[in-house]
C-alpha cells in the first residue's frame, strides 16, 4: 500500500513519518510515535479514551486519519507534566480520586483541559457538557466532577 | 497459627495513621501520566499481530475453511483454522461439565462471532487484511434463540453430543416450602425478565502469546483478572506441564468479572507456535468484545411466588429460573446462576424458600461473568416481590421491609439456602437513609407531583452484598476449586524498607494502596517506605485475585499473616540482641521493644539489617531472611449438604437505598430525581476507595436498570454490537446521591472488613424498578422487564392509557 508524509508536532517535539493512508491517528500516535498514554477503547467515536487536543480543540483520535493531522500540533496526556511537575489536572484527579482503573483517564483529562482554558470557573452543566462524550466504566463520574472543580480551582489565577 | 486482629485497635500501633483513612492511591501516578503498562503498550521484539475471523451464522455446519488465500498475503506468517485446535488443544473446560468446545469452530458454528480461523502478521492492518481473504462454507441451520423453546424436548440441538439444552435442571428445597404457603394468608406470583448485561470495561481483553518450541514452554502476557488461575486453565488445554506455563498480568482497564479471555490467549499461544515463537499480540476490539467476548451475563427468565401473612411477615420464597447460558457453558455462566443461593432471601428472615434452576444452551454468546456475579437480577424480582405485597395488604414499602428484616441479634445467622451472614444492622441503615430522605416528605412531594399527573415513585431497597467466597460455593453446580488461598510475601530489605509481592495484577479498586496503608501500620513505616510489586504465577504466592468481593478481605488475612510471621523472626533477633526471651519482646510502633524496659528498642529496619549483614548476631533458629510469606483463607469451609446449602460466603455486607424517579409519559424516559444510600460494609480499610466503589457499581446498576441490554433478533443476530446501540451511562445519566455509612464490623475477618467492591450493583437496579413500579402504581400496570427503556415504559403507559 503506498504510503504518505506525515508531519505534525506532539507536546512541542515535532515528527515526520510515512504512514499509510489508512492508518489512524491514535495508531500513529501510539504505535509509530510510541506515545501511549492515549488509549483506544471503542474504536468508533463514542467512548472517548483516545481524546486529545488537536490545534487546541479536543478531537477523537480512533476516528480520525493519521493524514488528517498533517501539519496539526497535537497535545496528549503525556504532554500536561511540565519538567516533572504534574498538571494541575492530573494533581486534581489524584487528590480527589478521579480514577480507578485509570484507562480513560488521559482522554478525560484533555477534554478537560479544552473546557478549563476556555472556561476558567465552568457551571456544573457546562462540566457536564464537556465530559458528556466520554466514558468512564469505573467511577461514576462524581470524582471525576470533584477533580475537574479542583483543577479549576488550582488553574485559575 | 496466627493472630486474629478483630479491629484497627489490635494493629501494632498505638494510632493507625494509614488504616481507616481515606489516603491516596499508589496506583495513580503511572495511570494520570499516561505511564501504566496496559498491554497494548507493550511491543516485544519480532511480535506479531492477530486478527480473528468470526462466524456471522448463529447455527451453521462448516463445511470448508480455505485459509491459502489469506497464508499468500505479503506480511501474513501463519494461519490457524479449527483443525489445529484440534489438533493441540481439548475442549474447554466448562461448568457445567462437557458443555465446552474449542476455541477455534470445528464442526459447527454456534454463536455469532465464534472464532473460526485467525492470521498472525506483520501488522493488525495486514492480519484484518488477510481475515477477508479466508473463504469459509456453511451450511446454515436452524438458529435456537428463545430459550423456553431451546429448553422443550424435541427442540433442534446446540450441541449434537447431548439428548437436549439442557445443561442443568434442580430443584432446591430449603425448609417448609409447602406448608407455608399452604398456610399464606397471601400468595403473590409474578413473572419477570432481565436481559443480557455485561461488564464492558473501558479496556478490552488484551494478550502477547509466546511459544518457546524448544523448551515448549508459553508465556502469556495480558490483561487477566486472575492470572494464575487463567495460567491452570491454558496448562490443561494445552497439556502442558503446569510449570511450563508462566503468565504475567498486565495492570488493566478494569474488568468487572469480564477479563477471562481464554479464547484470545489459546488463539494467540498456537499462532505463535505456528510462527516459530515469535510473540503473537491480539487485542480484542469492541465489536469483538461486544459480540464475542466476555462481555454478556445473566438472560432470565423468572417466576416468583411469595407466601406472606396478613401483617407482611413473608414465610416462604419460591424461585424459578430459566436462564440462558448462550452457546457453551465456558464463561462461568452457571457460577452466576447459583451465587443468588449465597444471600437467597436477601435481607430477610425467610426460612422457607425454593430454586427451581434450569440453565439452557442456545445460540448466543456464551455467557460470562459480571459485577455482583449473579444476585443483582435476583434482588430486583425478591425486591419487586416485597412491594407488590406491600401494596395488596397497604403497608409501606420500608415497613414490611423492617417487619422481615433478621433482628440485629440474631447473627451470625444462617439463611434457609444455607450460608452464614456474618453481621448486620438492617434496621439502623434502613433508618438512617429514611431520615437522610426525609422519607415521609419525600412521599407528600410524590403525593404532590401525582396530584399534577406526573408519575413519580419511590423505591426502598435492602440487599446483601455477599463477599468473599470460597472453595465451595459452587461445587454444587460442578465448578471446583475456585476461591484458592491469596498469598503475600513480605520482605524488608537492609535499608529497612518493605516490599509485598502479590499476584494479581492492577485492575482500578486501589488494592495496592490497601495493602501498602496495611504494611505502613503493621511495622510503623510511611507509606512511601511501602511497595507493592506483581509476581507471575510462577513466583507468586498461592493467589486467586478479585473476584466475589474477595480480595479486600482476603488480602487483609494475607498481609497480617505475613506480617505476624516476619514480626516473630525479628522479634527473635531482637530478643538474643537484649538477651531476653522472645515473649518478653513486642512490637509496637516500628520497634522491637523489651516489655519490662521499653528503652530497650531496636527499630524493624535495624533488625532486617542485622539479619541480612550479621550472622554472628542471629539466633541458631533464624536464618539470614526478613521475608515471610502467608496464605490466606477462610476457616470452617464444607462440602454443602445435599440441598446445596453451605457456609460459601465469609461476609454479607448490607445497604439501604431509596430513590426517586419521575417518568416522562410522553417518551417513557425516567429522571432520577434524588437518591440515597446507607451503606455498611464493616470496617472501611480505606473509605476512599470504598465510596468510590459505591458510585462506579450504582453507576453499572443505572445502566442496568434504564439503559444497557444486549439485543438478538430471532435469527440470533446480536443488534447491539457498538456503543451506539449498547448504551453505557454518562455523566448526563448517573446520579450523585446523598451517601452515608455504618460500620458494623464482621466477627468473621481480620479487621472486620467485609467485601466491598461489587457494591451498589446488588441494589440500584432492583431499587430504582420499584421507584418506576411505584411511579406506574395509579395507571395499574407493572414493568417487569429490565432495562426499563423508554420503549417499553412508553408501550406500558400507552396501553394503560388507552385501556
Amino acid at each position: 500500500m503506498p504510503s504518505r508524509d506525515v508531519r505534525l508536532s506532539v507536546n512541542g517535539v515535532s515528527y515526520e513519518a510515512s504512514v499509510e493512508p489508512r492508518m489512524t491517528l491514535v495508531d500513529m500516535l501510539r504505535h509509530e510515535l510510541g506515545l501511549t498514554g492515549t488509549h483506544v477503547g471503542c474504536e468508533h467515536g463514542v467512548c472517548g479514551a483516545c481524546t486529545v487536543l488537536m490545534d487546541g480543540r479536543a478531537v477523537r483520535t480512533c476516528i480520525m486519519l493519521a493524514v488528517q493531522a498533517d501539519g496539526a500540533e497535537l497535545m496528549t496526556v503525556e504532554g500536561l507534566a511540565k519538567d516533572g511537575e504534574l498538571h494541575p489536572i492530573q494533581q486534581a484527579f489524584m487528590e480527589e480520586r478521579g480514577l480507578q482503573c485509570g484507562f480513560c483517564t488521559p482522554g478525560f483529562m484533555m477534554s478537560i483541559h479544552e473546557l478549563l482554558k476556555a472556561t476558567p470557573d465552568p457551571t456544573e452543566e457546562e462540566v457536564k457538557d464537556a465530559l458528556g462524550g466520554a466514558i468512564c466504566r469505573c467511577t461514576g463520574y462524581e470524582a471525576i466532577l470533584q477533580s475537574v472543580r479542583s483543577a479549576a480551582k488550582k488553574m485559575r489565577p | 497459627m496466627t493472630d486474629f486482629l478483630r479491629s484497627l485497635d489490635d494493629l501494632p500501633v498505638t494510632t493507625p495513621k494509614w488504616v481507616g483513612k481515606p489516603i491516596g492511591r499508589v496506583e495513580d501516578p503511572a495511570l494520570i501520566t499516561g505511564k501504566a503498562e496496559f498491554i497494548d503498550n507493550v511491543t516485544l521484539p519480532g511480535m506479531l499481530h492477530c486478527a480473528i475471523l468470526h462466524s456471522p451464522h448463529a447455527h451453521a455446519r462448516i463445511k470448508s475453511v480455505d485459509v491459502s488465500r489469506a497464508a499468500a498475503l505479503p506480511g501474513v506468517v501463519a494461519t490457524l483454522t479449527g483443525e489445529d485446535a484440534e489438533r493441540w488443544t481439548r475442549k474447554m473446560y466448562t461448568t457445567p461439565d462437557g458443555w465446552g468446545m474449542y476455541v477455534l469452530a470445528t464442526d459447527k458454528v454456534r454463536f455469532v462471532g465464534e472464532p473460526v480461523a485467525a492470521v498472525a502478521a506483520t501488522s493488525r492492518y495486514v492480519a484484518e487484511d488477510a481475515i477477508e481473504l479466508i473463504d469459509v462454507e456453511y451450511e446454515p441451520l436452524e438458529p435456537i434463540v428463545d430459550a423456553f423453546a431451546a429448553a422443550q424436548p424435541g427442540s433442534p440441538k446446540v450441541f449434537d453430543d447431548h439428548d437436549d439444552n439442557i445443561m442443568y435442571k434442580r430443584l432446591f428445597s430449603w425448609g417448609e416450602v409447602e406448608n407455608a404457603f399452604a398456610n399464606a394468608d397471601h400468595v403473590y406470583t409474578e413473572t419477570f425478565r432481565w436481559n443480557r448485561v455485561g461488564a464492558n470495561p473501558l479496556e478490552t481483553f488484551g494478550v502477547i502469546s509466546e511459544w518457546n518450541i524448544v523448551e515448549n514452554t508459553l508465556t502469556c502476557r495480558g490483561s487477566f483478572q486472575t492470572p494464575s488461575y487463567i495460567a491452570m486453565g491454558r496448562a490443561a488445554t494445552f497439556r502442558l506441564p503446569s510449570n511450563k506455563v508462566r503468565f504475567i498480568g498486565q495492570p488493566h482497564g478494569g474488568s468487572f468479572g469480564g477479563k477471562g479471555g481464554g479464547r484470545g490467549t489459546d488463539i494467540t499461544a498456537m499462532l505463535s507456535r505456528k510462527a516459530n515463537g515469535r510473540p503473537v499480540k491480539w487485542i480484542e476490539d469492541r465489536m469483538e468484545y461486544l459480540s464475542s467476548g466476555g462481555s454478556q451475563a445473566w438472560d432470565r427468565h423468572y417466576e416468583v411466588s411469595i407466601a406472606v401473612k396478613d401483617d407482611g411477615v413473608v414465610t416462604a420464597l419460591r424461585v424459578k429460573l430459566l436462564d440462558d447460558m448462550g452457546a457453551t457453558a465456558e464463561g462461568f455462566g452457571a457460577t452466576g446462576a447459583a451465587k443468588p443461593m449465597a444471600s437467597f432471601t436477601g435481607c430477610y428472615a425467610i426460612q422457607n424458600a425454593e430454586y427451581d434452576l434450569t440453565l439452557v444452551a442456545t445460540n448466543k454468546l456464551p455467557a460470562s461473568p459480571y459485577r455482583g456475579m449473579g444476585p443483582p437480577p435476583h434482588n430486583f424480582v425478591l425486591e419487586q416481590m416485597m412491594d407488590i405485597a406491600a401494596r395488596d395488604l397497604d403497608i409501606d414499602p420500608a415497613e414490611i421491609r423492617r417487619r422481615n428484616f433478621i433482628p440485629a441479634d440474631q447473627f451470625p445467622y444462617i439463611i434457609a439456602s444455607g450460608n452464614e451472614y456474618d453481621s448486620g444492622e438492617y434496621e439502623a441503615a434502613l433508618d438512617r437513609v429514611m431520615e437522610m430522605a426525609d422519607y415521609q416528605q419525600l412521599r407528600r412531594e410524590q403525593e404532590a407531583a401525582q396530584a399534577e399527573g406526573r408519575l413519580a415513585g419511590i423505591g426502598v431497597v435492602s440487599t446483601i452484598e455477599p463477599g468473599v467466597f470460597d472453595w465451595n460455593a459452587y461445587t454444587i453446580i460442578g465448578t471446583r476449586g475456585i476461591g484458592i488461598p491469596e498469598g503475600v510475601t513480605v520482605s524488608i530489605d537492609t535499608m529497612g524498607k518493605i516490599t509485598a509481592r502479590v499476584g494479581f495484577p492492577l485492575e482500578g479498586q486501589g488494592q495496592y494502596t490497601v495493602a501498602s496503608q496495611l504494611l505502613a501500620d503493621y511495622f510503623g513505616a510511611d507509606i512511601e517506605d511501602v511497595r507493592v510489586v506483581l509476581a507471575d504465577n510462577l513466583t507468586a504466592p498461592p493467589n486467586f485475585g478479585p473476584g466475589g468481593s474477595r480480595l479486600g478481605v482476603a488480602l487483609t488475612g494475607a498481609v497480617l499473616g505475613a506480617s505476624a510471621r516476619l514480626r516473630d523472626k525479628l522479634i527473635k533477633v531482637a530478643a538474643k540482641l537484649f538477651e531476653v526471651q522472645p515473649e518478653d519482646v513486642e512490637l509496637m510502633d516500628g520497634e522491637l521493644r523489651v516489655k519490662a524496659v521499653p528503652e530497650s528498642k531496636l527499630s524493624v529496619g535495624n533488625a532486617a539489617a542485622i539479619m541480612l549483614n550479621r550472622s554472628d548476631m542471629l539466633p541458631d533458629d533464624v536464618d539470614p531472611s526478613p521475608e515471610a510469606t502467608f496464605a490466606w483463607t477462610a476457616p470452617g469451609r464444607v462440602e454443602p449438604d445435599e440441598q446445596g446449602r453451605v457456609k460459601s460466603y465469609l461476609t454479607a455486607a448490607n445497604a439501604c437505598h431509596i430513590v426517586m424517579v419521575q417518568i416522562d409519559s410522553g417518551t417513557g424516559k425516567v429522571d432520577i430525581l434524588k437518591y440515597f444510600i446507607v451503606d455498611d460494609c464493616g470496617t472501611r480499610l480505606n473509605p476512599a476507595n470504598v465510596d468510590g466503589m459505591v458510585q462506579g457499581a450504582l453507576a453499572q446498576g443505572v445502566g442496568a436498570a434504564l439503559l444497557e441490554e444486549y439485543v438478538y433478533d430471532d435469527d440470533g443476530q446480536l443488534l447491539t454490537a457498538s456503543f451506539m446501540d449498547y448504551l453505557l451511562p454518562t455523566v448526563h445519566e448517573v446520579p450523585i446521591p446523598e451517601k452515608d455509612a455504618l460500620v458494623t464490623p464482621s466477627p468473621f475477618t481480620p479487621l472486620g472488613a467485609k467485601g466491598a467492591g461489587e457494591s451498589a450493583i446488588h441494589t440500584t437496579p432492583a431499587a430504582i424498578m420499584c421507584a418506576i413500579n411505584d411511579a406506574l402504581l395509579p395507571l395499574g400496570v407493572r414493568a417487569k422487564e429490565v432495562p426499563a427503556s423508554p420503549n417499553r415504559l412508553w408501550k406500558l403507559i400507552h396501553d394503560a392509557q388507552q385501556a
